[in-house]
């Protein structure tokens, strides 16, 4: 009787599905898609919306930047936020002066920038061409409303050796003003910005001044917070018009309080004759914009902006659309199909797991194991292609529907990873059929779903028939990129990684990458000056090799408890350290606080990458508190021992994305002096990853991304240990789960 | 230290030599980011072979029902065959119109309701039906739930009115069909959109069809060319 059910389910024919008739000579004959549009949906203009045009979710367009990347109008920032998450980056250049620039959008109304610059013809202290790094922040005091301007208060460079540093207060009022040379007859857009500069920004026709500042220091060390200096000296008016007559065209005209006294005076990069900048913007794409300049009264300036929204993809996520869950016949009607006697027969449950894998696996899961009783269903499986759980998770309950007897009504969905059960996703079958085509399928089907920690493994559990031992191996190339050496600020080594996964049980990885370099520069960067041991600055001694082994590791995961996630792993377990690791972790699943500990036994490998050690050994572990709060920031804050001995805590704060992107900041402060510490004081980095499925438009899990630290130092480093237990956990938990659950249906 | 033109040369060497893998992960980073490469290059290459004209005498030789779909804003058409029919709580027949390359769209008594596979799709609409089940009600709340980028839903709540603009006979591919021409005008705070419905009420079918799919998909025209 069931395999009747099944018959009719699997194999797509029957009442249940009707397919295609003829199909073969359909495809010849029609055919067609409707996909591979996707990037049309760029090409409409963000002109915003019109009561009689159709709706859009293109935004409006944001904030031009100024040199520095930040909203402002030319040399001089203005008072404007960017759009929440804006991610931008750009390079700007007059007068022999190039900044490269990161914005980040916190919140709606904190920004944060990174730069990195270079000044050709310094010839002071020891350089012929100057690059340096600074940080600025940005928060709105003011929201503008009708009467009242958007005011900003502005710290430039306000950690790091400061040649840029500079405070200000900002308004912008934006008014709408007739168009011109618009396609759609759209209106135009009036900036007027005007504000009060401190430093750098007061050095100009400065009107008083407000206690002393001291003054810039090349020998500094930098690093700490300069707030000794912010808002003190001389301070100093500067303003500024920007008039966009339709949306691809800017016209920028500002007065700068910027005189620019080291580069003019102490050196002379450029001659400054004017304080009026002249500027001229055009957008090229929805996501770039280029301008070029007249500045100070000498030079032509060049500012390309490039701004991304995480919030906003390249590509709309196109995923082959799902089989519909089938419509089990009605128990009245056919009380036959829902009989319960296949329960005797201790072939069923393998031949039910036989038909699902191949339909899971189709979907980019991998089924682990099948529990079925008479009403009930476990599965437990692998997600391999979708970095949203809920995606992954709707995908094997329409899979389950498709192949379960009618008399199994509810199903348990288990993902796990590295043997590790994440969390339990119950939902009951008859929900499934009911609301698929809801209204509003999303939340009505959130309504009934059930969010736990898996129990564990029941002992008549079907095991995957042919699943372990499983062997995986790839041969793809690596980028390995160094940054921010004075002689040569990018580097980087290309070549191909070859790497081995073999599973030889639910829980246990073995796992190795040999890297062949095929060409690069890191080898030639700066030998290590540092008075600590050197736990990370001796990287250019490990450029050195073209064959190296990159890791070989042995690992074993488990659940130790409820609530609890504990791994082992041995071996070689990054490029420059081996040894030992262990960590604990507890995660419930619908807690936004987790707290872990690890501690490992490590030591510091050959230069030459191969199998031997050197002769430095440390302990060093960290008990770790992450918190997820509303909004996707997510804090951790890590206190241990580090690499090189040194005791101290580590605070990092990332805004997470439901869609995987992550921009974060992180900073340790430890035991060791400023001056053992070197140039930047303290340890301090930004970070970010994108989902390559954020370009590509089709499911992947995996993600590209990287971490800038200012200067890499000796102090504050932890050892890097694949497979950490948070990342594994955290998507496969309730929150990350409810506020993705818009994929559930796709 | 290296010269750029050598840097250059191992890029394209590791490039090329891209790689491949096996066994049951996914592929790496950059073998996935490669395929993307290699597959758009293909797609730039080689373009689709453009179909004869479909006309009557070929879709005689065809038994069942199809739906011709076009994307008017790319002006892409496809030929769907309805793969699953259901009926549930609400009112109307829900018919799952599908691709061979898995794109589907979905309608509950001719009206769209949801589309997958297409990028920025339509997750579910709340619609309200005529008391035959077919086609739109006179008026009333039209619900969109749209997908954005963020792997969340966004909600567009517009006020629709329906007009009869009369009887209308129309021809879809090269036959002619006797229908009702309704209209139906949809407005909200973030604009406006207008469907308009060709419907045989005797036959209980709608001929063809121009529907709005969301903000990312955009209109999407609807003929049935076989019944």
């Amino acid at each position: 009787m069931f395999q009747a059910f099944f018959n009719k389910t699997v194999s797509g024919v029957g009442p249940v599905f009707r397919s295609g008739p003829g199909r073969a000579l359909v495809v010849v004959l029609l055919g067609g898609a409707l996909a591979g549009g996707a990037a049309l949906a760029q090409s409409q203009s963000g002109a915003g919306a019109r009561r009689d045009a159709e709706p859009t979710l293109v935004p409006l367009p944001p904030p031009s930047l100024n040199f520095y990347g930040s909203p402002g109008i030319i040399d001089m920032p203005s008072a404007e936020m960017l759009p929440d998450g804006q991610f931008t980056t750009g390079v700007s250049s007059f007068g022999g002066q190039t900044r490269y620039n990161l914005t980040f959008q916190a919140t709606p109304w904190m920004s944060a920038t990174f730069r990195y610059n270079s000044i050709q013809d310094w010839n002071m202290g020891g350089f012929d061409t100057y690059y340096d790094r600074s940080f600025d922040l940005r928060f709105r005091l003011l929201r503008e409303r009708k009467y009242i301007p958007e005011v900003t208060v502005g710290l430039q460079d306000f950690v790091g050796t400061g040649i840029y540093a500079g405070e200000y207060v900002v308004a912008t009022k934006r008014f709408e003003v007739p168009g011109w040379g618009g396609r759609f007859g759209e209106t135009g857009r009036l900036k007027l910005t005007a504000g009060i500069g401190w430093g750098r920004l007061g050095s100009y026709g400065s009107i008083g001044s407000s206690g002393d500042r001291p003054p810039y220091d090349p020998t500094s060390l930098g690093g700490e917070p300069a707030y000794d200096q912010w808002f003190r000296g001389p301070y100093a008016p500067f303003a500024g018009i920007e008039w966009q007559p339709n949306e691809k065209l800017g016209l920028k005209l500002e007065y700068s309080s910027d005189d620019y006294v080291t580069e003019t005076q102490d050196a002379s990069i450029f001659e400054r004759r004017s304080p009026f900048n002249f500027g001229v913007e055009y957008q090229v794409s929805p996501r770039t914009r280029l301008g070029a300049y007249y500045m100070y009264g000498s030079q032509f300036g060049v500012n390309l902006q490039i701004q991304l929204n995480p919030k906003q993809p390249v590509t709309q996520m196109r995923i082959p659309a799902p089989q519909p869950i089938p419509q089990r016949p009605s128990q009245s009607s056919n009380p036959d199909a829902w009989t319960t006697a296949w329960t005797g027969n201790a072939s069923v449950p393998a031949q039910l797991r036989d038909l699902l894998a191949p339909i899971l696996l189709a979907d980019g899961l991998v089924l682990e194991s099948l529990t079925v009783r008479a009403d009930t269903a476990e599965l437990r499986f692998r997600n391999i292609q979708y970095l949203s759980f809920a995606n992954a998770v709707g995908r094997a309950a329409r899979a389950m529907s498709r192949v379960m007897p009618p008399s199994v009504e509810t199903f348990r969905l288990v993902p796990l990873s590295g043997g590790m059960a994440l969390s339990a996703t119950t939902v009951r079958r008859s929900d499934l059929e009911a609301l698929e085509f809801d209204g509003n399928a999303t939340d009505a089907l959130l309504a009934v779903t059930a969010f736990s920690d898996a129990p564990p493994l029941s002992a008549d559990a079907t095991p995957a028939a042919d699943l372990y031992p499983d062997k995986s191996w790839s041969l793809s190339p690596y980028f390995s990129p160094a940054y921010f050496d004075p002689e040569q600020p990018f580097r980087v080594d290309v070549g191909l990684t070859l790497r081995g996964t073999y599973r030889p049980a639910p829980g246990w990885i073995i796992s190795g990458a040999i890297r062949q370099r095929l060409a690069g520069n890191v080898d030639g960067g700066p030998p290590s000056n540092s008075v600590l041991p050197h736990v990370r600055t001796d990287q250019v001694e490990y450029a050195q090799y073209g064959t190296t082994l990159n890791n070989l590791f042995i690992a074993r995961q488990w659940r130790p408890g409820r609530n609890l996630y504990a791994r082992v792993t041995g071996g070689y377990l990054e490029t420059m350290y081996g040894g030992l690791s262990t960590e604990l972790l507890w995660k419930p699943v619908s807690s936004n606080l987790a707290l872990g500990v690890e501690a490992n036994y490590v030591k510091k490998r050959d230069f030459n990458q191969r199998l031997g050690f050197q002769d430095y050994e440390v302990f060093t572990g960290h008990g770790t508190a992450y918190y997820e709060f509303a909004g996707g920031y997510l804090a951790q804050l890590s206190v241990g021992q580090y690499l090189a001995g040194d005791v101290g805590a580590t605070l990092s704060v990332d805004r997470t994305f439901d869609n995987g992107w992550m921009v974060g900041a992180f900073a340790t402060k430890t035991n060791v002096s400023a001056e053992d510490f070197g140039e930047g004081s303290f340890d301090k980095g930004i970070r970010f990853r994108i989902p390559i499925n954020w370009f590509l438009g089709k499911p992947s899990q995996q993600t590209f991304g990287t971490t800038i630290r200012p200067v890499q130092r000796d102090g504050g480093q932890m050892v890097s240990v694949p497979g950490r237990l948070y990342g594994q956990v955290r998507l496969a938990h309730r929150k990350a789960l409810t506020n993705q659950w818009a994929r559930v249906w796709e | 230290m290296m010269r750029p033109a050598r840097l250059l040369a191992g890029l394209t060497a590791a490039l090329l030599l891209a790689g491949c893998s096996g066994g049951v992960d996914a592929p790496t980073l950059q073998l996935q980011v490669i395929d993307a490469a290699r597959e758009a290059i293909s797609a730039r290459t080689n373009p689709a072979a453009e179909r004869p004209p479909v006309t009557r005498a070929v879709l005689n030789t065809l038994d069942g029902t199809f739906m011709e779909v076009t994307r008017l804003r790319e002006d892409q058409t496809a030929f769907l065959y309805p793969s699953y029919t259901t009926r549930d709580s609400g009112p109307g027949e829900i018919v799952v119109w599908r691709t061979d390359s898995n794109e589907t769209v979905t309608v509950r008594g001719g009206v769209l309701i949801a589309t997958r596979g297409l990028g920025g799709d339509l997750l579910s609409t709340e619609v309200l039906l005529a008391g035959s089940g077919l086609g739109p009600a006179a008026g009333g709340a039209r619900i969109f739930q749209i997908f954005g980028g963020n792997n969340a839903q966004t909600t567009l709540t517009l006020a629709c009115e329906v007009t009869d603009l009369g009887l209308e006979t129309i021809e879809i591919i090269e036959v002619r069909h006797a229908t009702r021409h309704l209209r139906e005008q949809c407005q909200g705070s973030s604009g406006a959109i207008t469907n308009d419905y060709w419907i045989d009420a005797g036959r209980g079918l709608i001929w063809q069809s121009r529907q709005w799919a969301g903000p990312h998909v955009g209109y999407l025209r609807l003929r049935q060319v076989t019944d």
